[in-house]
Protein backbone atom coordinates (compact mmCIF):
# COMPACT_ATOMS: atom_id res chain seq x y z
CA UNK A 1 0.00 0.00 0.00
CA UNK A 2 1.45 3.16 -0.74
CA UNK A 3 2.10 5.89 2.18
CA UNK A 4 -0.16 8.73 0.79
CA UNK A 5 -3.24 5.97 0.95
CA UNK A 6 -2.40 4.56 4.06
CA UNK A 7 -1.94 7.94 5.44
CA UNK A 8 -5.58 8.74 4.17
CA UNK A 9 -6.85 5.73 5.38
CA UNK A 10 -5.58 6.07 8.78
CA UNK A 11 -6.44 10.27 9.24
CA UNK A 12 -9.97 9.07 8.05
CA UNK A 13 -10.56 6.77 10.75
CA UNK A 14 -9.25 8.83 13.29
CA UNK A 15 -10.39 11.77 12.49
CA UNK A 16 -14.17 9.94 12.17
CA UNK A 17 -13.62 8.67 15.31
CA UNK A 18 -12.91 12.63 16.57
CA UNK A 19 -16.08 13.47 15.12
CA UNK A 20 -18.17 11.18 17.20
CA UNK A 21 -16.36 12.09 20.11
CA UNK A 22 -17.95 15.24 19.32
CA UNK A 23 -21.16 14.52 17.97
CA UNK A 24 -22.00 12.82 20.70
CA UNK A 25 -22.26 15.74 23.27
CA UNK A 26 -23.60 17.57 20.83
CA UNK A 27 -26.49 15.29 21.04
CA UNK A 28 -27.45 17.28 24.36
CA UNK A 29 -26.15 20.84 22.93
CA UNK A 30 -22.89 20.84 24.06
CA UNK A 31 -19.32 21.15 22.53
CA UNK A 32 -17.31 18.95 24.33
CA UNK A 33 -13.84 19.85 22.93
CA UNK A 34 -12.64 18.34 26.13
CA UNK A 35 -12.01 14.88 23.91
CA UNK A 36 -9.25 16.45 21.79
CA UNK A 37 -7.23 16.65 25.41
CA UNK A 38 -8.52 13.14 25.94
CA UNK A 39 -7.04 12.24 22.74
CA UNK A 40 -3.70 13.86 23.67
CA UNK A 41 -3.41 12.29 26.98
CA UNK A 42 -4.06 8.63 25.54
CA UNK A 43 -1.93 9.04 22.62
CA UNK A 44 1.10 9.98 24.54
CA UNK A 45 0.21 7.55 27.12
CA UNK A 46 0.12 5.13 24.57
CA UNK A 47 3.24 5.86 23.49
CA UNK A 48 4.84 5.99 26.53
CA UNK A 49 3.91 2.09 27.39
CA UNK A 50 4.79 1.39 24.29
CA UNK A 51 8.28 2.02 23.74
CA UNK A 52 9.18 2.34 27.50
CA UNK A 53 7.23 -0.53 29.37
CA UNK A 54 6.60 -2.41 26.74
CA UNK A 55 3.07 -3.00 27.27
CA UNK A 56 0.91 -5.41 25.09
CA UNK A 57 -1.14 -3.42 22.22
CA UNK A 58 -4.46 -4.74 23.92
CA UNK A 59 -3.31 -3.70 27.22
CA UNK A 60 -2.63 -0.14 25.59
CA UNK A 61 -5.71 -0.22 24.27
CA UNK A 62 -7.76 -0.64 26.99
CA UNK A 63 -5.69 1.81 29.15
CA UNK A 64 -6.35 4.58 26.51
CA UNK A 65 -9.66 4.21 26.37
CA UNK A 66 -10.29 3.77 30.11
CA UNK A 67 -7.72 7.55 30.11
CA UNK A 68 -10.01 9.10 28.48
CA UNK A 69 -12.81 7.84 30.48
CA UNK A 70 -11.65 9.38 33.56
CA UNK A 71 -10.49 12.68 31.86
CA UNK A 72 -13.85 13.09 31.21
CA UNK A 73 -15.38 11.99 33.79
CA UNK A 74 -14.15 14.45 36.39
CA UNK A 75 -15.11 17.66 34.66
CA UNK A 76 -18.49 16.55 34.21
CA UNK A 77 -19.38 16.27 37.47
CA UNK A 78 -19.03 19.94 37.45
CA UNK A 79 -20.28 20.41 33.47
CA UNK A 80 -22.69 17.76 32.38
CA UNK A 81 -25.27 20.51 32.53
CA UNK A 82 -22.78 23.73 32.18
CA UNK A 83 -24.15 26.08 29.43
CA UNK A 84 -22.63 25.04 25.88
CA UNK A 85 -20.01 27.83 25.69
CA UNK A 86 -18.83 26.89 29.58
CA UNK A 87 -17.86 23.46 28.33
CA UNK A 88 -16.03 24.91 25.11
CA UNK A 89 -13.79 26.88 27.47
CA UNK A 90 -13.60 23.87 29.97
CA UNK A 91 -12.36 21.86 27.14
CA UNK A 92 -9.98 24.30 25.52
CA UNK A 93 -8.68 25.41 29.20
CA UNK A 94 -7.79 21.44 30.01
CA UNK A 95 -6.05 21.09 26.49
CA UNK A 96 -3.95 23.97 26.98
CA UNK A 97 -2.66 22.75 30.40
CA UNK A 98 -2.16 19.04 29.15
CA UNK A 99 -0.20 20.21 25.89
CA UNK A 100 2.09 22.55 28.99
CA UNK A 101 2.27 19.30 30.47
CA UNK A 102 3.36 17.55 27.50
CA UNK A 103 6.00 20.71 26.20
CA UNK A 104 7.15 20.08 29.58
CA UNK A 105 8.18 17.06 30.10
CA UNK A 106 11.28 15.72 29.16
CA UNK A 107 10.46 12.19 28.99
CA UNK A 108 7.61 12.70 26.56
CA UNK A 109 10.29 14.45 24.25
CA UNK A 110 8.95 17.83 24.90
CA UNK A 111 8.07 20.38 22.42
CA UNK A 112 10.75 18.62 20.05
CA UNK A 113 8.16 15.17 19.57
CA UNK A 114 8.10 11.69 21.11
CA UNK A 115 9.27 9.24 18.50
CA UNK A 116 9.95 5.35 18.09
CA UNK A 117 6.69 4.50 19.01
CA UNK A 118 6.69 0.48 17.76
CA UNK A 119 4.65 -0.37 15.23
CA UNK A 120 1.49 -3.27 15.62
CA UNK A 121 0.71 -5.81 12.65
CA UNK A 122 -2.13 -5.39 10.46
CA UNK A 123 -3.66 -1.95 12.55
CA UNK A 124 -5.23 -0.45 9.47
CA UNK A 125 -7.85 -3.18 9.49
CA UNK A 126 -8.11 -3.19 13.07
CA UNK A 127 -8.09 0.81 13.35
CA UNK A 128 -11.56 0.35 10.69
CA UNK A 129 -13.32 -3.10 12.96
CA UNK A 130 -12.96 -0.73 16.49
CA UNK A 131 -14.23 2.02 14.15
CA UNK A 132 -17.13 -0.19 12.84
CA UNK A 133 -17.54 -1.49 17.12
CA UNK A 134 -17.29 2.54 18.23
CA UNK A 135 -19.96 3.08 15.25
CA UNK A 136 -22.48 0.40 16.24
CA UNK A 137 -22.09 1.95 19.82
CA UNK A 138 -23.25 5.66 18.81
CA UNK A 139 -25.87 3.57 16.45
CA UNK A 140 -27.27 2.17 19.98
CA UNK A 141 -27.21 5.07 21.63
CA UNK A 142 -28.79 7.37 18.85
CA UNK A 143 -31.43 4.72 18.48
CA UNK A 144 -32.32 4.13 22.27
CA UNK A 145 -34.26 5.72 24.61
CA UNK A 146 -31.14 8.01 25.72
CA UNK A 147 -30.63 9.03 21.98
CA UNK A 148 -34.53 10.45 22.36
CA UNK A 149 -34.01 12.11 25.45
CA UNK A 150 -30.87 13.92 24.01
CA UNK A 151 -32.90 14.75 21.26
CA UNK A 152 -35.69 17.02 23.34
CA UNK A 153 -32.28 18.19 25.53
CA UNK A 154 -31.11 19.61 22.33
CA UNK A 155 -34.08 21.68 21.36
CA UNK A 156 -35.84 22.62 25.26
CA UNK A 157 -33.19 21.93 28.35
CA UNK A 158 -36.44 22.65 30.31
CA UNK A 159 -39.18 20.88 28.91
CA UNK A 160 -36.51 18.02 28.50
CA UNK A 161 -36.94 18.18 32.39
CA UNK A 162 -40.45 18.49 32.46
CA UNK A 163 -40.60 15.27 30.89
CA UNK A 164 -38.70 13.48 33.66
CA UNK A 165 -34.99 13.44 32.12
CA UNK A 166 -32.21 14.06 33.96
CA UNK A 167 -30.35 16.48 32.25
CA UNK A 168 -27.15 16.48 33.87
CA UNK A 169 -26.58 12.36 34.34
CA UNK A 170 -27.68 12.36 30.52
CA UNK A 171 -25.02 14.91 29.79
CA UNK A 172 -22.39 13.05 32.15
CA UNK A 173 -22.86 9.85 30.08
CA UNK A 174 -22.53 11.46 27.01
CA UNK A 175 -19.33 12.80 27.72
CA UNK A 176 -17.83 10.12 29.43
CA UNK A 177 -18.83 7.92 26.24
CA UNK A 178 -17.17 10.64 24.31
CA UNK A 179 -14.09 10.82 25.82
CA UNK A 180 -13.94 7.37 25.97
CA UNK A 181 -13.96 7.20 22.07
CA UNK A 182 -11.69 9.95 21.89
CA UNK A 183 -9.19 7.99 23.80
CA UNK A 184 -9.71 5.14 21.46
CA UNK A 185 -8.90 7.49 18.71
CA UNK A 186 -5.72 8.45 20.49
CA UNK A 187 -3.88 5.24 20.99
CA UNK A 188 -4.71 4.55 17.73
CA UNK A 189 -3.10 7.66 16.72
CA UNK A 190 -0.04 7.36 18.00
CA UNK A 191 0.08 3.53 16.66
CA UNK A 192 -0.72 4.71 13.27
CA UNK A 193 1.45 7.56 12.87
CA UNK A 194 4.14 6.31 14.94
CA UNK A 195 5.39 9.71 16.82
CA UNK A 196 3.46 12.88 18.62
CA UNK A 197 4.08 16.42 18.72
CA UNK A 198 2.11 18.37 21.32
CA UNK A 199 1.85 21.26 18.93
CA UNK A 200 -1.03 19.46 16.79
CA UNK A 201 -3.47 18.99 19.53
CA UNK A 202 -4.29 23.10 18.77
CA UNK A 203 -7.43 24.80 17.70
CA UNK A 204 -6.45 24.48 14.25
CA UNK A 205 -7.93 20.55 15.03
CA UNK A 206 -10.61 21.68 16.94
CA UNK A 207 -11.29 23.66 13.33
CA UNK A 208 -10.88 20.65 10.95
CA UNK A 209 -12.94 18.35 13.19
CA UNK A 210 -15.58 21.17 13.52
CA UNK A 211 -15.53 21.65 10.05
CA UNK A 212 -16.06 17.86 9.08
CA UNK A 213 -18.64 17.66 11.95
CA UNK A 214 -21.00 20.34 10.33
CA UNK A 215 -19.93 19.70 6.61
CA UNK A 216 -21.26 16.18 7.05
CA UNK A 217 -24.10 17.15 9.33
CA UNK A 218 -24.01 17.66 13.33
CA UNK A 219 -28.27 15.91 13.53
CA UNK A 220 -26.82 12.35 12.34
CA UNK A 221 -23.92 10.49 13.00
CA UNK A 222 -23.28 9.20 9.21
CA UNK A 223 -22.80 13.20 8.20
CA UNK A 224 -18.89 12.34 9.26
CA UNK A 225 -18.70 9.08 7.62
CA UNK A 226 -19.48 11.20 4.23
CA UNK A 227 -17.50 14.52 5.10
CA UNK A 228 -14.38 12.91 6.42
CA UNK A 229 -13.16 11.04 4.00
CA UNK A 230 -14.60 13.65 1.22
CA UNK A 231 -12.22 16.31 3.32
CA UNK A 232 -8.95 14.48 3.65
CA UNK A 233 -9.14 13.55 0.01
CA UNK A 234 -9.46 16.66 -0.89
CA UNK A 235 -6.67 18.04 1.04
CA UNK A 236 -4.29 15.02 -1.29
CA UNK A 237 -5.69 16.09 -4.82
CA UNK A 238 -5.48 19.40 -3.84
CA UNK A 239 -1.43 21.17 -5.71
CA UNK A 240 0.53 21.51 -2.38
CA UNK A 241 0.35 25.19 -3.05
CA UNK A 242 -2.88 25.21 -2.30
CA UNK A 243 -2.85 22.25 0.17
CA UNK A 244 -1.16 24.37 2.77
CA UNK A 245 -4.28 26.70 2.92
CA UNK A 246 -6.11 23.84 4.50
CA UNK A 247 -7.34 25.32 7.58
CA UNK A 248 -8.32 28.45 5.72
CA UNK A 249 -10.85 26.37 2.89
CA UNK A 250 -11.54 24.29 6.35
CA UNK A 251 -12.59 27.61 7.83
CA UNK A 252 -14.42 29.23 4.73
CA UNK A 253 -16.15 25.67 4.30
CA UNK A 254 -18.04 25.43 7.22
CA UNK A 255 -18.85 29.27 7.52
CA UNK A 256 -20.53 28.53 4.16
CA UNK A 257 -22.35 25.45 4.88
CA UNK A 258 -23.54 27.06 8.05
CA UNK A 259 -24.97 29.95 6.52
CA UNK A 260 -26.37 28.12 3.50
CA UNK A 261 -26.89 24.26 4.55
CA UNK A 262 -27.50 24.76 7.94
CA UNK A 263 -28.03 20.92 8.90
CA UNK A 264 -25.00 19.43 6.77
CA UNK A 265 -24.91 17.58 3.89
CA UNK A 266 -26.70 14.38 5.30
CA UNK A 267 -29.44 15.36 8.06
CA UNK A 268 -32.11 13.26 9.63
CA UNK A 269 -34.92 14.13 6.31
CA UNK A 270 -32.03 12.85 4.39
CA UNK A 271 -31.77 9.49 5.92
CA UNK A 272 -35.56 8.81 5.87
CA UNK A 273 -35.86 9.60 2.60
CA UNK A 274 -33.14 7.08 1.75
CA UNK A 275 -34.83 4.39 4.17
CA UNK A 276 -38.01 5.21 1.95
CA UNK A 277 -36.58 4.42 -1.37
CA UNK A 278 -34.93 1.41 -0.39
CA UNK A 279 -37.50 -0.04 1.21
CA UNK A 280 -39.40 0.89 -2.19
CA UNK B 1 8.47 42.56 48.07
CA UNK B 2 10.08 44.43 44.90
CA UNK B 3 8.93 41.46 42.64
CA UNK B 4 5.26 41.51 43.85
CA UNK B 5 5.09 45.34 43.67
CA UNK B 6 6.70 44.81 40.39
CA UNK B 7 4.48 42.25 38.84
CA UNK B 8 1.45 44.38 40.49
CA UNK B 9 2.23 46.82 37.93
CA UNK B 10 2.48 43.94 35.27
CA UNK B 11 -0.52 42.76 36.30
CA UNK B 12 -2.21 46.03 36.43
CA UNK B 13 -1.43 47.01 32.80
CA UNK B 14 -1.90 43.41 31.67
CA UNK B 15 -5.06 43.42 33.23
CA UNK B 16 -6.39 46.44 31.90
CA UNK B 17 -5.96 45.54 28.03
CA UNK B 18 -8.33 42.28 29.51
CA UNK B 19 -10.65 44.66 30.93
CA UNK B 20 -10.97 46.52 26.99
CA UNK B 21 -11.09 43.09 25.68
CA UNK B 22 -13.77 41.56 27.84
CA UNK B 23 -16.12 45.28 27.66
CA UNK B 24 -16.25 45.02 23.60
CA UNK B 25 -16.34 40.78 23.83
CA UNK B 26 -19.58 41.60 26.41
CA UNK B 27 -20.93 44.77 24.14
CA UNK B 28 -20.83 42.23 20.92
CA UNK B 29 -22.95 39.39 22.95
CA UNK B 30 -25.31 41.57 25.07
CA UNK B 31 -26.26 43.76 21.61
CA UNK B 32 -25.98 42.00 18.81
CA UNK B 33 -25.80 38.78 20.97
CA UNK B 34 -23.28 36.82 19.26
CA UNK B 35 -20.16 35.23 21.04
CA UNK B 36 -17.34 36.86 18.88
CA UNK B 37 -14.34 34.67 19.35
CA UNK B 38 -12.41 36.10 16.90
CA UNK B 39 -12.61 39.61 18.23
CA UNK B 40 -9.40 39.15 19.90
CA UNK B 41 -8.00 38.13 16.36
CA UNK B 42 -8.90 40.77 15.10
CA UNK B 43 -6.87 42.94 17.56
CA UNK B 44 -3.62 40.85 16.80
CA UNK B 45 -4.65 41.81 12.72
CA UNK B 46 -5.00 45.38 13.94
CA UNK B 47 -1.24 45.01 15.80
CA UNK B 48 0.07 43.62 12.46
CA UNK B 49 -1.77 47.30 10.78
CA UNK B 50 0.43 49.12 13.56
CA UNK B 51 3.71 46.92 12.35
CA UNK B 52 2.69 47.92 8.93
CA UNK B 53 2.29 51.61 9.07
CA UNK B 54 4.95 51.99 11.48
CA UNK B 55 7.73 51.18 9.17
CA UNK B 56 6.60 53.96 6.88
CA UNK B 57 6.14 56.32 9.41
CA UNK B 58 6.83 57.03 13.31
CA UNK B 59 3.51 59.35 13.44
CA UNK B 60 2.06 58.27 16.74
CA UNK B 61 -1.42 59.54 14.89
CA UNK B 62 -1.51 58.06 12.19
CA UNK B 63 -0.79 54.66 13.98
CA UNK B 64 -3.97 54.83 16.22
CA UNK B 65 -5.56 55.81 13.57
CA UNK B 66 -4.80 52.85 10.87
CA UNK B 67 -5.39 50.53 13.93
CA UNK B 68 -8.49 51.76 15.21
CA UNK B 69 -9.72 52.30 11.38
CA UNK B 70 -8.55 48.93 10.10
CA UNK B 71 -10.16 47.07 13.83
CA UNK B 72 -13.45 49.08 13.56
CA UNK B 73 -13.80 48.22 9.70
CA UNK B 74 -13.25 44.92 9.66
CA UNK B 75 -15.81 43.97 12.41
CA UNK B 76 -18.47 45.97 10.99
CA UNK B 77 -17.61 44.54 7.40
CA UNK B 78 -18.63 40.72 9.48
CA UNK B 79 -21.52 41.82 10.99
CA UNK B 80 -23.47 40.98 7.71
CA UNK B 81 -22.30 37.30 8.11
CA UNK B 82 -24.00 37.12 11.85
CA UNK B 83 -26.94 39.14 10.64
CA UNK B 84 -27.73 36.31 8.21
CA UNK B 85 -26.68 33.54 10.66
CA UNK B 86 -29.57 35.09 13.09
CA UNK B 87 -31.76 34.98 9.80
CA UNK B 88 -31.10 31.56 9.66
CA UNK B 89 -30.65 29.94 12.86
CA UNK B 90 -32.36 32.51 15.40
CA UNK B 91 -30.44 33.78 17.58
CA UNK B 92 -28.38 30.93 18.78
CA UNK B 93 -25.29 31.79 20.30
CA UNK B 94 -23.48 28.62 19.73
CA UNK B 95 -23.63 28.71 16.54
CA UNK B 96 -22.06 32.62 16.31
CA UNK B 97 -19.34 30.70 18.32
CA UNK B 98 -19.04 27.69 15.72
CA UNK B 99 -18.86 30.62 12.79
CA UNK B 100 -16.79 32.92 14.85
CA UNK B 101 -13.83 30.17 15.80
CA UNK B 102 -13.51 29.65 12.03
CA UNK B 103 -13.18 33.11 11.36
CA UNK B 104 -10.39 32.85 13.73
CA UNK B 105 -9.02 30.28 12.23
CA UNK B 106 -9.44 32.09 9.09
CA UNK B 107 -7.39 35.69 10.49
CA UNK B 108 -4.84 33.32 12.47
CA UNK B 109 -3.85 31.15 9.35
CA UNK B 110 -3.85 34.09 6.48
CA UNK B 111 -1.63 36.09 9.03
CA UNK B 112 0.63 32.70 9.30
CA UNK B 113 0.44 32.67 5.44
CA UNK B 114 1.32 36.31 4.37
CA UNK B 115 2.40 38.61 6.93
CA UNK B 116 6.00 38.47 7.61
CA UNK B 117 5.95 35.07 5.98
CA UNK B 118 4.30 34.25 9.28
CA UNK B 119 7.28 35.00 11.47
CA UNK B 120 6.67 37.10 14.30
CA UNK B 121 6.51 40.63 14.49
CA UNK B 122 8.92 43.06 16.70
CA UNK B 123 7.86 46.54 17.14
CA UNK B 124 10.89 49.38 17.21
CA UNK B 125 12.18 49.98 20.89
CA UNK B 126 11.57 53.22 21.17
CA UNK B 127 7.69 52.35 20.45
CA UNK B 128 7.53 50.15 23.46
CA UNK B 129 9.54 53.10 25.57
CA UNK B 130 12.16 53.47 27.72
CA UNK B 131 11.67 52.79 31.87
CA UNK B 132 10.04 56.10 33.38
CA UNK B 133 10.12 54.61 36.78
CA UNK B 134 12.88 52.32 38.11
CA UNK B 135 13.52 51.46 41.92
CA UNK B 136 15.42 47.75 42.38
CA UNK B 137 13.35 45.39 40.72
CA UNK B 138 10.33 47.49 40.46
CA UNK B 139 10.29 49.02 36.47
CA UNK B 140 7.81 50.82 35.09
CA UNK B 141 7.95 51.25 31.26
CA UNK B 142 6.46 54.07 29.13
CA UNK B 143 4.80 50.61 27.15
CA UNK B 144 2.98 49.95 30.27
CA UNK B 145 1.95 53.13 31.52
CA UNK B 146 -0.01 53.32 27.84
CA UNK B 147 -1.49 50.56 28.56
CA UNK B 148 -2.42 51.46 32.46
CA UNK B 149 -3.67 55.19 31.59
CA UNK B 150 -5.32 54.53 28.12
CA UNK B 151 -7.16 51.22 29.68
CA UNK B 152 -8.13 53.52 32.28
CA UNK B 153 -9.48 56.27 30.13
CA UNK B 154 -11.25 53.62 27.43
CA UNK B 155 -12.99 51.86 30.69
CA UNK B 156 -14.26 55.46 31.20
CA UNK B 157 -15.16 56.37 28.31
CA UNK B 158 -16.76 53.08 27.53
CA UNK B 159 -18.73 53.51 30.66
CA UNK B 160 -19.55 57.65 30.19
CA UNK B 161 -21.22 56.30 25.96
CA UNK B 162 -23.05 53.59 27.51
CA UNK B 163 -24.27 55.39 31.16
CA UNK B 164 -24.62 58.90 30.07
CA UNK B 165 -25.43 59.36 26.16
CA UNK B 166 -28.50 58.92 24.55
CA UNK B 167 -26.96 56.47 22.18
CA UNK B 168 -25.29 54.42 25.27
CA UNK B 169 -29.32 54.38 26.66
CA UNK B 170 -30.30 52.57 22.94
CA UNK B 171 -27.34 50.05 23.36
CA UNK B 172 -28.77 49.00 26.85
CA UNK B 173 -32.08 48.77 25.72
CA UNK B 174 -31.62 46.40 22.93
CA UNK B 175 -29.45 44.39 25.07
CA UNK B 176 -32.38 44.41 27.84
CA UNK B 177 -35.33 43.61 25.02
CA UNK B 178 -34.86 43.58 21.43
CA UNK B 179 -38.53 42.84 20.45
CA UNK B 180 -39.43 45.99 22.90
CA UNK B 181 -36.75 48.19 21.60
CA UNK B 182 -37.94 47.73 17.91
CA UNK B 183 -41.63 48.01 19.23
CA UNK B 184 -40.78 51.62 20.52
CA UNK B 185 -38.75 52.53 17.20
CA UNK B 186 -35.51 51.85 18.34
CA UNK B 187 -33.52 51.31 14.86
CA UNK B 188 -32.22 47.40 15.91
CA UNK B 189 -30.14 46.67 12.85
CA UNK B 190 -28.15 50.17 13.11
CA UNK B 191 -27.63 49.67 16.49
CA UNK B 192 -26.47 46.38 16.64
CA UNK B 193 -23.99 48.22 13.74
CA UNK B 194 -23.25 50.31 16.10
CA UNK B 195 -22.25 48.14 18.61
CA UNK B 196 -19.54 46.58 16.16
CA UNK B 197 -18.27 49.96 15.54
CA UNK B 198 -17.46 50.21 19.57
CA UNK B 199 -16.12 47.25 19.90
CA UNK B 200 -13.95 47.51 17.03
CA UNK B 201 -12.87 51.51 18.39
CA UNK B 202 -11.80 49.27 21.83
CA UNK B 203 -10.02 46.70 20.03
CA UNK B 204 -8.21 49.46 17.88
CA UNK B 205 -7.20 50.95 21.08
CA UNK B 206 -6.13 47.82 22.65
CA UNK B 207 -4.60 46.74 20.01
CA UNK B 208 -2.02 49.74 19.82
CA UNK B 209 -1.52 49.77 23.54
CA UNK B 210 -1.01 45.91 23.41
CA UNK B 211 2.05 46.49 21.19
CA UNK B 212 3.48 49.05 23.46
CA UNK B 213 2.85 47.14 26.15
CA UNK B 214 4.10 43.75 24.57
CA UNK B 215 6.50 44.97 21.71
CA UNK B 216 6.10 42.29 19.67
CA UNK B 217 3.05 39.86 18.19
CA UNK B 218 2.19 36.51 16.46
CA UNK B 219 -0.19 34.95 14.62
CA UNK B 220 -0.83 32.58 17.82
CA UNK B 221 -1.20 35.57 20.03
CA UNK B 222 -5.16 35.72 19.04
CA UNK B 223 -5.92 32.03 19.99
CA UNK B 224 -3.80 32.28 23.22
CA UNK B 225 -5.48 35.91 24.02
CA UNK B 226 -8.73 34.83 23.00
CA UNK B 227 -9.11 31.91 25.31
CA UNK B 228 -8.12 33.88 28.17
CA UNK B 229 -10.65 37.11 27.40
CA UNK B 230 -13.57 34.69 26.65
CA UNK B 231 -12.50 32.76 30.35
CA UNK B 232 -12.69 35.73 31.79
CA UNK B 233 -15.83 37.03 30.70
CA UNK B 234 -17.51 33.53 31.41
CA UNK B 235 -15.40 33.82 35.24
CA UNK B 236 -17.23 37.17 35.54
CA UNK B 237 -20.56 35.87 33.67
CA UNK B 238 -21.57 36.32 30.13
CA UNK B 239 -22.50 39.95 29.50
CA UNK B 240 -21.33 40.60 32.93
CA UNK B 241 -19.76 44.32 32.56
CA UNK B 242 -19.22 45.54 35.52
CA UNK B 243 -17.89 41.76 36.50
CA UNK B 244 -16.00 41.71 33.27
CA UNK B 245 -14.13 44.96 34.77
CA UNK B 246 -12.70 42.98 37.80
CA UNK B 247 -12.18 39.60 36.31
CA UNK B 248 -9.93 41.05 33.47
CA UNK B 249 -8.08 42.77 36.14
CA UNK B 250 -7.65 39.80 38.67
CA UNK B 251 -6.89 38.03 35.51
CA UNK B 252 -3.81 40.38 34.39
CA UNK B 253 -2.80 40.18 38.00
CA UNK B 254 -3.42 36.82 38.58
CA UNK B 255 -0.64 35.92 35.30
CA UNK B 256 2.04 38.37 35.83
CA UNK B 257 1.93 36.62 39.59
CA UNK B 258 2.47 33.30 38.22
CA UNK B 259 5.06 34.78 35.43
CA UNK B 260 6.60 36.63 38.76
CA UNK B 261 7.16 33.61 41.08
CA UNK B 262 6.91 30.27 38.40
CA UNK B 263 9.22 29.21 36.17
CA UNK B 264 8.61 29.33 32.26
CA UNK B 265 5.57 28.33 30.60
CA UNK B 266 3.84 26.79 33.71
CA UNK B 267 3.00 30.22 34.37
CA UNK B 268 0.14 30.02 31.66
CA UNK B 269 -0.77 27.12 32.70
CA UNK B 270 -1.54 27.92 36.23
CA UNK B 271 -3.41 31.03 35.22
CA UNK B 272 -5.57 28.81 33.00
CA UNK B 273 -5.26 25.80 36.01
CA UNK B 274 -6.74 28.82 38.42
CA UNK B 275 -9.67 30.03 35.90
CA UNK B 276 -10.56 26.53 35.17
CA UNK B 277 -11.69 25.90 38.77
CA UNK B 278 -13.37 28.84 39.42
CA UNK B 279 -15.22 27.84 36.14
CA UNK B 280 -15.78 24.70 37.23
CA UNK B 281 -17.28 25.51 41.00
CA UNK B 282 -19.76 28.24 39.40
CA UNK B 283 -20.21 27.33 35.58
CA UNK B 284 -22.82 30.59 35.32
CA UNK B 285 -19.58 32.96 36.14
CA UNK B 286 -18.76 34.48 39.79
CA UNK B 287 -21.47 37.96 39.12
CA UNK B 288 -24.09 36.28 37.14
CA UNK B 289 -24.75 35.55 33.37
CA UNK B 290 -26.24 38.92 32.02
CA UNK B 291 -26.78 37.92 28.31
Amino acid sequence: MSSVLYYFLAFTGINILMCWSIYLPYRVGQLHYLTVACMLASAYFSGFAAREWSWPFALILAAGILIGVLISLLPSFAIGDAPCFTVVIVGLTIIFIFKTAVENSAALGGTIGFFGIPEVQHLLPLTYLLLAAAGAFIYRIDHSRLGRAASVVFVDKNTAAALGVDVKQLGMFFQIAAGGIAGLAGTLYAFLIGSLFPEFFNLGVIGTLMCMLFTGGHSTMWGVVVSVPILEGMQLLLPSAIASWRQVIYALTLIVIILLLPGGLITKRTLVRFKGRSRA
Amino acid sequence: MEIFVAQLLNGLSLGSMYVLLVLGFNLMLLVAKIIQFAYPHLVVLSMYVCWAVLRYTDNMLLVVLASVASCIVINIAIEPIFRLLAKRHGLDINVSFVVSMSMALLITDVMSHLLNYGYPIAFPSDWVGKSIFSSGLIAFSAGQAYALFGGIAAVVAFFYLLYRTRQGRVLRAISENSLLSSIIGIPIVKTRVLSYGVAGLLGGLTAVMLARLLGSASPGLGDFVGMKVVAASILAGLGNLKGGLVCGLLLGVAESMAIGYLAGSWSNAIAFMMMLIIMLIKPEGLFGIRA
